[in-house]
């Protein structure tokens, strides 16, 4: 069970940086997720260390040992991939004792690990299925098994989740995070799914363009987000440009319209430009009680749980809402509403150099 | 290396003979009239024929692979065998079993009556007998790139209103031509090196006259070379034009097809909705089957009809039986060398594609498939004779040559099979304590040992049937083509009718017990 520490890890493809200076560290037992959209660098990452890819510059340590060089199979690190890759020749259990059949292990240990995995995952009853016969949560589980199995002690998960279906998917969260729990390994498991990386990670790193943006627990990283991009793509975020006017004990912002906001306490300086940064979840709109602003309700969109109403602000920028569906009814579109928050939930930001529009970009 | 040193150079060593005996290529062919127009007659009447055969083969293929690919019928399997049929028969069976059905043949043949015996023409007659045996060839490439598309396109085309054929024209069709140009080149190259066929056909029809291709022409002069040392300079003049413009033809053809847009994209709404309905495309279906089996199937087999119709004649077994051990240990020792070299390299470019050596490599294992196989022999006899690095027994030669092109069969298999397999299989072993010998064989391995013993009965069953780079690399050789052909040019038809029959039967069984054999081994 080791702990696991890159330093400056770095890889481009031609111009395009897929590792820019990662730093990380994964604490022994740890279940780490990292987050991020598409083409942020995540695979790359797990490749590197996995040792299927050698990063062009910095360092990979497990327990503090330099392991940049080593050979992939001596680094004890089993790799889940999306696919799952399970051995298509091979039955359920010659897939599961893979990893032991390699390292010879003798046929008493092959047969004890065999059966306690099979139990763990649910598949006692399919061990002599082959993996097309299998539907795909038990084959996830059989690659998922056949990981555990192979004597690894830490374990790449590259969107381990994401080939099976919505229902699947939720269930197997807690499921996959428990096994992985027992077993006391180290885990690394990679997903662009914000749901999924609050529900199963002890801590989140949020990752863009080869780069880690934040690290933290779930709750940090959801109430405290370090950029606009976190806050953005960790839970949908509205976003109001202003001049600071005071930032401690809580921040004041004046808007170009002259409206002032209030957020957390920060660090920007006073006369600063700045972005105030509030989750949609949040956002709350009131008929009767007065808010920071005036909006119009533009439209409503019933998601079950939740009513999601998009805003129109005199301004003309839009802006969203989450409200509990019990206020269906109460609202309707062409209202005017007056829009608040907590200060404790609005996060302001210094103004991203490269602009707020180019900061939120997912590509 | 060993492929650059052992396959590459010997091919083109002889276009250096071009430039340090020119004197002798000026003096025996250029200021020979008879022979230079001999040489050029027989070398445009290659390529002619070869063309000819390449549109036949699309033309018929076409249906053909769409039917198998596309089609659930009952008998499908059958049908799937059949085609493959023509490739187990070695050529020299197969030359001389068309010439018995379409040509008219001499009187003490004695073809059965029912032969169609109507070609008369040696130039009608080749191309037949070189149809049936590429026919194959275009109808697996091209099914094998038409499973790959997905039918989606063309499902997506139907629902925006296109009729079947417009959909398949307009939507599938510019899909393979990748397919379309492995096909045409395999064809081709087929055609244009086919000696041991071509040369009995040739033996077998009535008047054949001085009829010949620049492939027959090596093999003729190869085998006089012994009394008649001023052959030297046309052989090699003749090998280098071949290797010349089969090569500059290889790439013209990749060019042009890889370019070129044909007007694919206008439709004519009418008449293809008119030709997708009702008798048009079940006519298309029976042609194509039709044509499978009375240009294919009947002319590859007829030899049976042949031999039982004719009177016997006693066979004194002992040299044939002699001359199959000889090929068979040949082509055993050749598949062996294939496999054991062929399959690392394949390796080596499916996985470093985006290399640049890898690149190279693949377009140099190409080149001994499209050099016409005499040519590429004779090449292979005067590099190894003349440099006196290796003993120079014919048998290692003869497996040098075949090696040569047989090569390149099992390296294109193997990688075409490592490029489909996802890399991530691999990987994964990799990451689960796998080292990579481990890897490979736990995992890779089974994935693509299809490939493998494809690969292998392809390199088998052309190294038994080939005659000749045989000839043209050791003259005096006496594999088991060479020995039927030297049968049918006494005249002693029966006797060679048995020995083909002989070589069908034991190729197929060659071919059976091998499939068996890496059967048995999968299921343990």
């Amino acid at each position: 069970m080791p702990t696991v520490r890159l330093k400056g890890l770095s890889k481009s493809y031609g111009d395009i940086k897929a590792a820019d200076g990662l730093d990380l560290e994964v604490k022994d037992g740890e279940y780490l997720c990292v987050l991020g959209p598409t083409g942020a660098g995540k695979t790359t990452l797990l490749r590197m260390i996995s040792g299927l890819l050698a990063p062009d510059k910095g360092k990979i340590y497990f327990n503090g040992e330099d392991f940049t060089g080593k050979e992939i199979e001596e680094r004890r690190a089993a790799l889940l991939s999306q696919t799952y890759a399970l051995f298509p020749q091979l039955t359920v259990e010659e897939n599961i004792t893979f990893g032991l059949d390699i390292r010879g292990a003798d046929e008493k240990l092959k047969e004890q690990v065999l059966i306690s995995m099979l139990d763990l995952v649910r598949l006692s009853g399919r061990s002599d299925a082959f993996p097309r016969e299998l539907s795909g949560g038990m084959q996830q589980r059989t690659a998922l098994a056949r990981a555990l199995a192979s004597g690894a002690d830490l374990l790449l998960l590259d969107e381990p989740l994401r080939a099976l279906d919505a229902r699947l998917r939720i269930s197997l969260r807690t499921e996959l995070r428990s096994l992985v729990k027992t077993l006391k390994m180290t885990a690394i498991h990679v997903t662009h799914d914000q749901d999924e990386a609050l529900v199963m990670a002890d801590r989140v790193a949020v990752i863009r363009e080869g780069r880690i943006l934040q690290i933290g627990t779930p709750k940090e990283v959801w109430d405290k987000p370090a950029t606009p991009f976190v806050a953005n793509f960790v839970g949908q975020s509205n976003f109001f440009t202003g001049e600071v006017l005071q930032s401690s004990p809580y921040t004041l912002l004046r808007t170009a319209e002259g409206t002032v906001l209030k957020g957390r306490s920060s660090e920007i300086p006073s006369g600063a430009t700045a972005v105030l940064g509030v989750k949609i979840g949040n956002t709350e709109i009131s008929k009767e009680r007065p808010g920071y602003l005036k909006a119009k309700v533009e439209r409503i969109i019933f998601e079950g749980r939740n009513l999601h109403v998009d805003l129109m602000m005199e301004n003309g920028q839009r802006i969203s809402s989450k409200v509990p569906s019990w206020r269906k009814g109460k609202i309707a579109a062409g209202d005017q509403v007056d829009v608040y928050w907590e200060e404790s939930k609005g996060t302001v930001f210094p103004m991203p150099p490269g602009g707020l529009e180019n900061e939120l970009r997912v590509e | 290396m060993f492929f650059l040193f052992f396959v590459i150079l010997p091919t083109v060593y002889i276009l250096s003979y071009a430039f340090t005996n020119w004197g002798s290529i000026e003096q025996h062919v250029l200021d020979d009239p008879a022979m230079l127009d001999l040489i050029l007659n027989a070398i445009s009447a290659s390529f002619q024929i070869a063309g000819i055969v390449t549109v036949i083969d699309i033309l018929a293929g076409l249906p053909m692979a769409w039917i198998l690919v596309r089609k659930e019928f009952r008998g499908k399997r059958f049908l799937d065998t059949l085609i493959d049929m023509p490739l187990a028969v070695p050529t020299a069976a197969l030359g001389f079993s068309s010439a018995i059905f379409f040509a008219v043949t001499p009187e003490s043949l004695a073809a059965p009556s029912f032969a169609l015996n109507i070609v008369t023409s040696p130039y009608l007659l080749i191309i037949l007998l070189h149809v049936v045996f590429s026919y194959p060839y275009m109808v697996r490439s091209l099914s094998a790139i038409l499973v790959q598309i997905d039918q989606t396109y063309e499902t997506a085309g139907r629902t925006l209103g296109a009729s079947a054929l417009s959909a398949a024209r307009t939507i599938t069709l510019p899909l393979f031509r990748a397919g379309l140009v492995t096909g045409m080149i395999l064809c081709f190259a087929r055609s244009l090196s086919e000696t041991g066929g071509t040369m009995i056909a040739l033996a077998t029809m009535a008047n054949p006259g001085s009829f010949a291709t620049g492939p027959t022409l090596i093999g003729d002069w190869k085998h006089d070379l012994t009394s008649n040392p001023d052959l030297a300079a046309p052989l090699a003049f003749v090998s280098i034009l071949l290797i010349i413009l089969s090569l500059v033809l290889l790439v013209v053809l990749k060019l042009v097809i890889m370019k070129i847009h044909l007007p694919m994209g206008r439709i004519w709404p009418r008449p293809e909705r008119l030709f997708s309905r009702g008798w048009f495309p079940k006519t298309k279906d029976g042609m194509a089957v039709l044509f499978l089996v009375v240009f294919v199937i009947l002319p590859s087999f007829f030899i049976f009809t042949y031999v039982a119709s004719a009177t016997p004649v006693a066979f004194d077994y002992g040299p044939f039986m002699d001359s199959l051990i000889y090929s068979f240990l040949i082509a055993a020792v050749v598949t062996v060398i294939d496999i054991s070299l062929g399959v690392p390299l394949a390796l080596y470019i499916a996985k470093n594609r985006k290399g640049k050596l890898p690149e190279v490599l693949d377009v140099l294992v190409n080149v001994p498939l499209i050099v016409p196989t005499a040519a590429l022999g004779y090449s292979l006899g005067v590099f190894w004779t003349g440099q006196n690095i290796i003993p120079t027994f014919d048998a290692l030669l003869i497996i040098l040559a075949h090696v040569a092109f047989t090569y390149p069969l099992v390296v294109r298999n193997v990688a075409g099979a490592v490029e489909e397999v996802d890399p991530a299989y691999e990987e994964t072993a990799r990451t689960l304590g796998a080292r990579p010998v481990q890897a490979f064989r736990r995992v890779l391995y089974p994935m693509i040992k299809s490939s493998i013993l494809a690969g292998a009965i392809m390199a088998f069953t052309r190294s038994l049937g080939e005659t000749g780079a045989t000839q043209a690399v050791v003259a005096s050789a006496i594999t088991a083509p060479v020995y039927i052909v030297e049968l049918i040019k006494s005249e002693a038809f029966y006797t060679a009718g048995l020995a083909c029959i002989v070589l069908i039967i034991v190729s197929y069984v060659a071919m059976l017990a091998l499939r068996y054999v890496t059967n048995g081994r999968r299921s343990r």
